[in-house]
């Protein structure tokens, strides 16, 4: 299956524990390949297959988290 | 159904994950009316009219661990 990469910003992260929190429960949904998440860059970078999900829900994913994602830089 | 202080713990580490606790509760809007995070003792003190059920739901959604732990007032 084909896979694409989303860079979504998100501000609010202040320690590990919140990146942590943040991989496990986004690397679960359906169509997510990969994630990794960098608290100083305020990034999460997702691998993902785009005909099971897309960046507006992976944002929206976060979002509902309680962290502040945009998808725009 | 008037609203009540409910209190919760949660397993916050950081004010990250505080933070996170209160932007998922005030999206909720004037159902909720107070929130008081406290990190040291891992504690989410909510006023609202929502039932702890809906409030245990919506702190879930941080993705970290929550319990009720009763109503306050």
């Amino acid at each position: 299956s084909d896979s694409q990469v989303t860079q979504i910003h998100v501000e609010g992260m202040t320690c590990q524990s919140c990146v942590t929190t943040i991989e496990s429960k986004i690397k679960d949904m359906s169509g997510v390949k990969r994630i990794t998440v960098s608290l100083s860059e305020k990034e999460a970078d997702i691998v993902y297959d785009p005909n099971v999900t897309n960046p507006v829900t992976l944002r929206n994913e976060i979002e509902d988290m309680g962290f502040a994602a945009s998808l725009e830089h | 159904m008037a609203s009540q202080v409910h209190e919760f713990y949660m397993a916050m580490t950081c004010e990250g994950c505080a933070n996170a606790a209160k932007r998922v509760l005030q999206k909720q809007g004037d159902a909720v009316t107070d929130i008081q995070t406290d990190v040291g003792n891992k504690k989410v003190t909510v006023t609202s009219r929502l039932t702890s059920n809906e409030l245990l739901e919506i702190l879930k959604k941080t993705g970290k661990e929550v319990n009720y732990i009763g109503v306050k007032m």
